[in-house]
This record gives C-alpha cells, sequence and structure tokens, in this order.
C-alpha cells in the first residue's frame, strides 16, 4: 500500500512543471487529508507487533517524499530563475549613462607637474600681480631705466612706471620683501610680452624659482636644474648643457639646453639642427637685487631660474604652434587628460 | 650679428673648422644662431671666356658658343642668355657638374646641336634669389679657375646672437678676442697710422662733456669720391649683411665692423663754422640719412655746425650735412658718447641703428683714436686726398673709471662650489686683457679692459672665469635638503581642487587672454573702471578684464562656430578693478550652454538650465562648511528674474544666472547660463571637527504649504532654521506646485522636516509641538496656509 502510494508520488512529482502543481502534491500526499497523513491515522487499526513497524515505514516514506518535493522545488526555480534571467539579459556594450568627464587646459597641468616635482624638493609656491609697477619688473632687478634689456621685453604698458609683468621674476623681490631667507620657492603664473607672431602671443606662462641660502651655488643650481629636467621629461640620460647668457638680475647668468626631444639630438627642424633646445635660463643672483631687498649679499647667495611653461608643454605633448593654447579649441583642450 | 669667417680668421685663426669655432662661441657666451655658408655647394664650375658667339641655326633665341674653359679644345655651349657675347669672362658649370637645387649637368642636345655644359647666372648657383641675365665677370679672371676659389665662396658667415652686456662684441675685432681667449691665441694688433699732410682742422668744442667725453675730428681734403669700392672691401661689407653705398660710406661702416667704433663723415663744404657737440633745443628740426625729419627732443646730444643740427649724436648723421659722391673734402669723426646718454634716445624717435646699437652698450674709449687712424687710411688707399692733423676734445675726468675690483679664491669657491688653481685663474685673466694689478696667494684686484663695459663687480669676474672654464665642466652638487616640512594649511582648498571639482563635473579648463576689447568689457561690465593699456597689440585685446566672462563666451563663441553647441568652460584668473596689487583678485567663472548631454540612447535630449549651473555653483560652494546665500538681484550681462548673487556672510562674492537676451544677441551666441565666484570666498574653509550622531531615531514631518507665488522658497528654511529647534536636523523642500486646486497667484511649497534628539527617541507630542511652531511661524510671516 505504502510502496503504491510511493511510487504514484514519485511519478507525479517528477512529472510537476510548477511550483504550484508542487504544492498540490505536497497536499495530496502530506497534507492534513493527505494519503500518507490518511495512513498513518490508519495505525491504531493495527496489532500492537505490526503498529511500531508500520509506523516507521510511513515515516520513511515521508521523508522521502519530502526529500523528492524539495529537490523537484529546487530543480523547478532554477529553471523559473534562468527563464528570468534570460528575459532580463541587456547589451553591456551600450555605452554608460552620459555624464561626460572636462578636463584641465595643458598648460595648467604643465604647471601642476613643475609644481609638484618642486614640491618634493622643498619649494613653496609664491604668486604676484600681474600689473606690475616698475620697480617690481624692472628696477629691483637691476634692469635700470635705459637698460638695453628694457628694449628687449616688449613691455604692455599703462601709464610710464606700470606695466604688465614681462616675467615672473618682480614675484622674487616680492617674496624678499616679505619673507626671511633662507627660502625656496617657485612662482608660477602669466607674463605679457608685446609681441604676436607665429611663435610669439601677447601672453603666455613662466615658472620662477629662486633659493636663498648661505651655501647656496652655481653647482647647486646646475644639479637641481638637471633634476627636475630629467624628472620633467622622465628620461633619466637626458643630456642637459649650460651656455653662459645674460640676464641683468643674476650673474653668473645660464641658459639650459636640453638635447632635442624630438630628434633625440640628431638635428631637425625644431631644434634648427643644432640637437639642442634652449628650455630655461638660470643664474645667480646679482649682489644688486638682493641689495634692492635689504638682503646681505656677502651672507646669503641666491639662485635663480625661469622657464616657459608652453615650450615645456610643446616639447612634451609634441605640440607644434604656441597659438594653439589660447585659441581654446575643444578639439584642442580634449587631447590633453 | 653677423660675422664672415674669413674676415675673424684674418684677426684669429684657431685650427679648427668652423663648426667647432661655432660651437665653442656658444659655449662661451656668444650664442650661434646658425651658420650659413655664402654659397651653397656646387662644383666643376670654373672661370670661362667666350671665344665665339653665333646664332642657333635652329633657335632665334639660342645661341652657339665656343667657350675656353682652360682645357684643350674650348666647349660647345648653347646660352639663351640675352647679354651672351664673345670675349666674355663667364661661369661654365662644366658636364658632371652639379649645381645647387639638384641640377646635373650633362651633355645635351638642344634643336640638333650639341652642347658641352652650361653658363650661369648667379641665382643659378643659388648666390641670389633672382638673376638678369648670365654673371659677368671681371676682364682678368684666370680662365680655368674654379669659382668657389675665385669668388672666395668657401666662406661662412657666423650669425651670434650678442647679450646685451656684451657691446665689446659688436665688432670683428671683439669676437677675435673672444675666440683667442678661447684658445689661447694672442691677437696682434695692427697700427694704423696716417701722418698729416695738411695744416687743416676744424674748431669742435662739446659743451656736455659728461655725454661726450672724448670728441675726435680729422679733415681730408681732395678724394675722390666717385672710385669704386673696392672688391675685398664690398665682399666683407656685403657677406656681414651691410649694403654698399660710396667709397666713403663703405669706409665708415667697415671701421665700425672691424673695430667696432662707430664713424661719421661728414661733407666739409656743407658745414658752416665750427662743429659744436651739444643739447639739442627743444623742437629743433633736422633732416636724417633716412630722410625722415624729425622734432629734436632737449635731452638728445647733437652734432651741429654754427647754423644747424648736423646729426643726432651716435645714432645717425643728418641728410644736409651727407657726403654724396662728388664731394671731395670731408670731415671724419670719432667719439665716445656715455652709453646712459645715447640709451633709448634712437628708440624714443622710433631709429635703431648699428651705431646706437653700439653706444648705448659701450664702445670702447680707447679705440676711439685707432679708429680715426684707420678711417683716414682707408680713405686715402681708396679715394685719394690728404689728411690734416687729428683735433680732440678729451675730458679724462667724464671717461668711464675703471674701477679696481678684487676677487677671493674663497668668494670663487663659494659661489661656483670647487676651487679653480690660482695659476689658471691669472691665465684666464690675462687672456681677457684684465690688468692685474695686485694678487697675493688668496686674491687678485684686476683693472678691466676699456672695451668691458660690464666687468664691475666680484661676480662678474666668477662669470669670466666659469664661462671660460666651460659651464658645462662645472662641477655639479646636490641642493641639501631642508629638514623642515613645510606647513600646508588644511582649512585652504587648494585651487588645483577646485578645479578638479569642475572637471568631474564635465567642465574643460580655458585659458584665455586677460584683455579683451573695450566694447566686450563694455557689455560685460559697464560700471567697471576701464583699465587700459597704452600699447595694445591691438584694440581686441586693449583692455584688462574685470570678469571672466568676456573670454568665455568668446569660447564658446568660436566653439559654436566650429560645431561644438554642448559646452561647459571654466577659467580661473585675475581679474582686475585696478592697477593696484590689491586690486587684482582671482576669480572662477563658468559657462554652459547647449543640451544637458550630447545625444544618447539612454538619455531624453534636455536642454541645460539655471538649476543645472546652480548645482555645479553649489558644488564648489560645499568644498567648505561656509554657508553661501544666493539672494535674486539684477546684473547687466545677465537675464532679469534668472539671476542670483552669491553671498558669504552678506557680502557679495559672485553671481549665477542666464546671458541676457540682449547679450546673447550682439555676441551671436545660443542661450548660455553663466557664474563667477572670488576664488578666494570658496578657498578658506576650517578644519573639520567630528560630532556625536544620534543613535536615536529620527522623526520625520511633511508640510504642504500655500504662499504668495513671489516668495522666494529659500526664505521659508532660512525661516525655519533661524526658530533654532531644539530637535531640527533637517530641513528639505521636495516639491513646488502651481496649477490645478491652487488659488492662481500662490503656489505650494511641500517641506520634510526632520526631527531627532541625541538622548532619547521623540515622542509624537514632542515632535508635533515644533511642527505647529513652525506652521505658527509660517502662518504669520508668510500667511501661509496648509494645504
Amino acid at each position: 500500500m505504502i510502496n503504491t502510494i510511493l511510487d504514484q508520488a514519485k511519478a507525479s512529482i517528477a512529472a510537476a512543471e510548477s511550483l504550484k502543481e508542487l504544492d498540490d502534491l505536497r497536499v495530496k500526499f502530506l497534507g492534513k487529508k493527505g494519503e500518507l497523513t490518511a495512513l498513518l491515522k490508519g495505525l491504531g487499526k493495527l496489532s500492537k507487533e505490526e503498529r511500531p513497524k508500520m509506523g516507521e515505514a510511513i515515516n520513511q516514506a515521508k521523508v522521502n517524499l519530502q526529500n523528492l518535493l524539495t529537490d523537484r522545488k529546487n530543480h523547478l526555480e532554477t529553471l523559473e530563475l534562468e527563464k528570468r534571467l534570460l528575459k532580463e539579459k541587456i547589451d553591456v556594450s551600450l555605452p554608460g549613462r552620459n555624464v561626460e568627464m572636462g578636463g584641465l587646459h595643458p598648460v595648467t597641468i604643465t604647471l601642476n607637474r613643475i609644481q609638484s616635482l618642486f614640491a618634493k624638493n622643498g619649494f613653496e609656491v609664491e604668486v604676484g600681480p600681474e600689473i606690475e609697477d616698475d620697480f617690481h619688473n624692472f628696477t629691483a632687478l637691476n634692469i635700470p631705466e635705459h637698460h638695453p634689456a628694457r628694449a628687449m621685453h616688449d613691455t604692455f604698458y599703462f601709464d610710464e612706471s606700470t606695466v604688465l609683468r614681462t616675467h615672473t621674476s618682480p614675484v622674487q623681490i616680492r617674496t624678499m620683501e616679505n619673507k626671511k631667507p633662507p627660502l625656496r620657492i617657485i612662482a608660477p603664473g602669466r607674463v605679457y610680452r608685446c609681441d604676436s607672431d607665429i611663435t610669439h602671443t601677447p601672453m603666455f606662462h613662466q615658472v620662477e624659482g629662486l633659493i636663498v641660502d648661505k651655501d647656496a651655488n652655481f653647482a647647486q643650481l646646475k644639479g637641481l636644474l638637471i633634476d627636475f629636467l630629467r624628472a620633467y621629461f622622465e628620461k633619466e640620460d637626458l643630456q642637459v648643457r649650460f651656455r653662459p647668457s645674460y640676464f641683468p638680475f643674476t650673474e653668473p647668468s645660464a641658459e639650459a639646453d636640453i638635447e632635442c626631444v624630438i630628434c633625440g639630438g640628431e638635428g631637425c627642424r625644431v631644434c634648427k639642427k643644432t640637437g639642442w633646445l634652449e628650455v630655461l635660463g638660470c643664474g645667480v643672483v646679482h649682489p644688486n637685487v638682493l641689495n634692492s631687498v635689504d638682503v646681505d649679499a656677502e651672507e646669503f647667495t641666491g639662485l635663480a631660474f625661469g622657464m616657459g611653461v608652453e615650450r615645456l608643454a610643446m616639447l612634451r605633448y609634441g605640440v607644434n604652434d604656441l597659438r594653439l593654447f589660447f585659441e581654446n579649441d575643444i578639439r584642442f583642450l580634449k587631447q590633453f587628460k | 650679428m653677423n660675422v664672415l669667417s674669413s674676415w675673424l680668421r684674418e684677426w684669429a685663426n684657431p685650427k679648427v673648422g668652423d663648426n667647432e669655432l661655432a660651437d665653442s662661441l656658444t659655449m662661451a657666451g656668444l650664442e650661434v644662431d646658425g651658420i650659413e655658408s655664402v654659397a651653397p655647394a656646387f662644383s666643376k664650375v670654373v672661370v670661362g671666356q667666350v671665344v665665339s658667339c653665333e646664332k642657333h641655326p635652329d633657335a632665334d633665341k639660342l645661341n652657339l658658343c665656343q667657350v675656353d674653359v682652360g682645357e684643350g679644345d674650348s666647349l660647345q655651349i648653347i646660352c639663351g642668355a640675352s647679354n651672351i657675347r664673345a670675349d666674355l669672362k663667364v661661369i661654365v658649370a662644366t658636364v658632371g657638374a652639379k649645381l645647387p637645387g639638384g641640377l646635373k649637368i650633362k651633355k645635351a642636345k638642344l634643336r640638333g646641336v650639341e652642347s658641352f655644359g652650361m653658363i650661369c647666372s648667379d641665382s643659378e648657383l643659388g648666390m641670389s634669389e633672382s638673376s638678369d641675365g648670365i654673371t659677368e665677370l671681371d676682364d682678368d679672371a684666370p680662365i680655368g679657375q674654379s669659382i668657389r676659389e675665385h669668388l672666395d665662396l668657401d666662406d661662412n658667415i657666423i650669425e651670434l646672437d650678442i647679450t646685451p652686456n656684451r657691446g665689446d662684441c659688436f665688432s670683428v675685432l671683439g669676437v677675435a678676442r673672444e675666440v683667442c681667449a678661447n684658445y689661447n691665441l694672442s691677437l696682434e694688433m695692427p697700427t694704423f697710422e696716417v701722418a698729416s699732410t695738411i695744416n687743416e682742422t676744424i674748431n669742435a668744442s662739446v659743451s656736455n662733456t659728461q655725454a661726450c667725453p672724448k670728441y675726435l675730428t680729422r679733415v681730408v681734403k681732395g678724394i675722390d669720391n666717385t672710385v669704386e669700392t673696392p672688391q675685398w672691401m664690398a665682399k666683407k661689407l656685403t657677406r656681414s649683411g651691410q649694403a654698399l653705398h660710396s667709397p666713403v660710406v663703405d669706409i665708415t661702416n667697415f671701421v665700425l665692423l672691424e673695430l667696432g667704433q662707430p664713424m661719421h663723415a661728414f661733407d666739409l663744404s656743407k658745414i658752416s663754422g665750427n662743429i659744436s657737440v651739444r643739447m639739442a633745443n627743444d623742437g629743433e628740426k633736422i633732416e636724417l640719412l633716412n630722410e625722415q625729419t624729425i622734432a629734436l627732443k632737449a635731452d638728445t646730444l647733437v652734432i651741429a655746425d654754427d647754423a644747424n643740427a648736423l646729426a643726432i649724436a651716435g645714432v645717425m648723421g643728418g641728410m644736409g650735412s651727407s657726403t654724396q659722391t662728388n664731394t671731395t673734402d670731408i670731415l671724419l669723426e670719432s667719439a665716445f658718447f656715455e652709453p646712459v646718454s645715447i640709451a633709448g634716445k634712437a628708440r624714443n624717435y622710433g631709429l635703431h641703428t648699428e651705431s646706437s646699437l653700439r653706444f648705448e652698450r659701450g664702445v670702447d674709449f680707447n679705440m676711439t683714436h685707432t679708429a680715426m687712424q684707420r678711417a683716414t687710411q682707408l680713405v686715402i688707399e681708396i679715394c685719394g686726398g690728404q689728411a690734416g692733423d687729428i683735433s680732440e676734445c678729451i675730458d679724462d675726468s667724464a671717461l668711464p673709471a675703471l674701477s679696481p675690483i678684487t676677487i677671493t679664491k674663497a668668494k670663487i669657491q663659494k659661489i661656483l662650489g670647487f676651487e679653480l688653481e690660482a695659476d689658471w685663474i691669472e691665465e684666464k685673466f690675462t687672456s681677457l686683457d684684465f690688468e692685474i694689478s695686485s694678487k697675493d696667494h688668496e686674491s687678485w684686484t684686476i683693472i678691466p679692459p676699456s672695451f668691458r663695459f660690464d666687468i664691475r663687480i666680484p661676480a662678474d669676474l666668477i662669470e669670466e672665469l666659469a664661462r671660460l672654464y666651460g659651464y658645462d665642466k662645472l662641477p655639479v652638487q646636490k641642493l641639501s635638503l631642508d629638514a623642515n616640512i613645510n606647513a600646508i594649511s588644511e582649512s585652504v582648498i587648494d585651487k588645483y581642487d577646485i578645479a578638479q571639482g569642475l572637471v568631474n563635473r564635465g567642465y574643460q579648463e580655458v585659458i584665455t587672454y586677460s584683455f579683451v576689447s573695450e566694447q566686450y568689457q563694455d557689455l560685460i561690465d559697464p560700471s567697471a573702471k576701464k583699465i587700459t593699456l597704452s600699447n595694445p597689440i591691438s584694440a581686441d585685446m586693449s583692455t584688462m578684464r574685470s570678469s571672466l566672462w568676456a573670454g568665455l563666451l568668446q569660447t564658446v563663441e568660436s566653439n559654436q562656430r566650429r560645431g561644438h553647441t554642448n559646452a561647459r568652460f571654466f577659467e580661473i584668473g585675475l581679474c582686475f578693478e585696478g592697477i593696484k596689487a590689491e586690486e587684482q583678485s582671482q576669480k572662477i567663472a563658468g559657462v554652459i550652454t547647449g543640451n544637458r548631454f550630447d545625444d544618447q540612447w539612454s538619455n531624453e535630449t534636455q536642454a541645460l538650465d539655471f538649476y543645472d549651473i546652480k548645482s555645479d555653483v553649489e558644488s564648489l560652494l560645499s568644498l567648505t562648511t561656509n554657508t553661501f546665500t544666493f539672494k535674486a538681484a539684477e546684473h547687466p550681462t545677465l537675464q532679469k528674474g534668472q539671476t542670483a548673487q552669491i553671498l558669504l556672510n552678506d557680502n557679495a562674492v559672485g553671481w549665477v544666472g542666464t546671458l541676457a537676451p540682449h547679450a546673447q544677441k550682439q555676441l551671436s551666441l545660443s542661450k548660455c547660463y553663466l557664474f563667477e565666484l572670488d576664488l578666494a570666498s570658496i578657498q578658506q574653509g576650517s578644519v573639520a571637527k567630528y560630532h556625536a550622531f544620534s543613535a536615536y531615531q529620527k522623526a520625520a514631518r511633511d508640510i504642504a504649504l500655500v504662499i504668495d507665488e513671489n516668495i522666494p522658497a529659500n526664505d521659508l528654511i532660512t525661516s525655519i532654521r533661524s526658530l533654532n529647534q531644539t530637535y531640527l536636523v533637517d530641513v528639505n523642500l521636495f516639491d513646488v506646485y502651481a496649477g490645478e486646486n491652487i488659488e492662481s497667484g500662490k503656489k505650494s511649497v511641500a517641506l520634510n522636516l526632520s526631527y531627532q534628539s541625541v538622548e532619547e527617541t521623540l515622542s509624537d507630542d514632542q515632535v508635533n509641538a515644533q511642527v505647529s511652531e513652525v506652521l505658527a511661524l509660517m502662518q504669520t510671516k508668510f500667511s501661509a496656509t496648509q494645504r
């Protein structure tokens, strides 16, 4: 009798195609009025000897049935889930919902890079005004009135003694007016020259650097700038050479060239076939400059350097036209990330 | 400054090629910009003589020539030039010759007649841009000689970029001195003595000897200025970039290039009375050699006769007293004008001359006499004539003082970071013509030579030693690192982080010019003080910006023209309210235009609106915990009713709004939204301070209030907060509605109030009491009714 029910139940469970059907089967066999329950209820009619044996058989059948139901239920649920997943399938290749990132201007990217490299060496950032007075832009920097160097600067004037700063060097002066040495600063910012052609824009960016210390010397200046240029261009063996030059505010003065990063020093149009590219000017701060801000030139030595940011950006990113930086064409700007 | 290699080598001739010589000059501080050959490379081109010249049998315009090139039989060459004729000495490119531009000369047949070479013009040899016919050589040109040899074409022009401190290097002599110092050569200074043969001088006086400490003149009579300047001189001048004039002028130019002393020659017959070197009378007129007539200023030194100003001292001669081809008697001038008195004068009159260039930087005041002798010698050699005595006006006390400079070995070491040998130091000083006036083992006192105006202090001497040692060979040291860790304030928000915040919200940074057109500035900020450049590049860049909006709107416009209609741009930069340092402050501004997103499968196309840019601004304002408020206001560039002023503690710090329709139209833009903030206002925050948060449940209540539609919704929130309710932790505005079921002229505002205590879970009664207080306030203050 039990076996007949069990066989019948097994067949029914295996054939069940839905959870509802399965539940009906559970009720049919195991429910309060179910067939196995009915058998249990009939135990009382059996003899004392038969009762335990039969009871155990029925319970065993219940356990078996319950297991079959659970297995079948799991199976049916898995099938259901897979069906649903199939239905919910999406095209993961479609682009994500649109929020486009903007970007920083390549000059800002370059400035940030220069600043962080110098920050590692303990340099602080200083800034100054862009409309400058004659004293800070020229006189304090050992460029007296009528000095030929003034003519070289192509200065924008507001009135006789007010100019758009022609370099970031006035920040040297402003810093030394307000802070006592030792000093180690860089001054990034916009500068202006009254010049506009293929290779000049009337506004561009410089980074000025200044070290004032008791033991500062030219050898350290060389070491610092070689390290910086190699780090900036990420080339450990980048060739750097120093040439004598002239700036009214430094003595000795030097210009630094790097091996042409376009042709690797072979000679090309960018380096005018010389294999070298001029990238910065530097020198030992002229005693007149220190004196103009009451720093004792006997006690302290100043080291200064200045570089054109657009120039470094052009060499780093292969930009061949300076004017692109200020046309703000989104097709240009988007390339720098 | 262009120096011809062969000329330089007459003075200093190191045994190295021109490229190596140029490199050594560059590394010594005379930067070589380039080396140009006087003629490009070519070969197998020789001097020939046309033996016979007949018409080509089958071509009218061609000639059949027999040309002697000094090798056996003459060559048959076809030539089309109109100036070809028998007996002419010509340039012949023979078969096998390679010409500039890659042309190879081969045996050829022209209209059936064979031709064995080509007769050339200057342009075919790359020596000039264009030529009119073939080149005609001198009659004495040796037949068969290589043209390169005949015309001295294996020569280079070395282009030097001379720094302003090295006025002494604006001459062959000056560069030669540098070469000698570099290569340890000694320079032989020739003597040019010309004794006087006539007793003729002119009376000259100097009234301002500070400006003109030395003034030398010399009369030369009976010259022939119609002769041709000799080839050797003409070649040196033209190849150095100096155009030819008449022999006398060419000679003064030659001395200037050779010795660095600017000279002038007056036509003696045009001088009336005596010469005086004096300051100009204000407004005094002079017609200059460049045919320009100018009114002189009183700060200008002039050379004058009894009647007129004849020349601007050290700058340019006058037309009236200039030499002409028929000039027979001249007055030569060789002077030392003090640099500061000449500096800037030429520029003031818009002039820039070879003479002013040198005097401004400093001319050797011990060269005045030598140069006069040199010029006299050349005049007599080339033009004939007889010279009088040199008359001199000299004020020794006004000459630059050659002050001794003392340098110690210790100082050299301190600045350069290493020790130089004493012997080496002395050798180098001597090679530079520095006189060592005294010395011991540790220091030297030197007197600089009269041509070095840049040697004044010990640092100048250190530079000389360093550059002769070679900057590249100087040692390299590490900068010792400070032991201090630099303070970084945590309460100041870095500019970079602010920029990055906008980048993350889709903004592209731009950098625009700090000067804009006056019209643009007027449109953006009509009430701002105009700060205009006195010498702008153009009217478009004449006025300093008081706002970043001009540049941003220009950027939108130019990108829109290129089809980029959706854009978000920002800029950080100085804006100007005046010329004082404190009137220049950093601002940050942005503009957005077009649709919220580019068209995409997942988004509906939605035009940007005010609340998009406001949310960007709010993101910037939330970098600190400072409380900013937005107040409805009016701005000349922004649309009325869609403009808010941004306040921080009642101080106006910025604007946000929609570009006003009139501005939009005037600038041909599509709809734009703008913001601008004082950068400092969003940078100053505070260091975070932790507050315990409540462990008890939050109670929330929604209220809907009907109020007049003109009441800013934010006023409700501000008022509720001003109650300072004990348990109120948040007020959130979640709906604004007007329309059906709401009385016209009114709107419904729905607020969510959150209450929480840090000590207990609030009872309904506690919460309700606080809500009632809010409702009462809303009723009295805004006549709000509950919906």
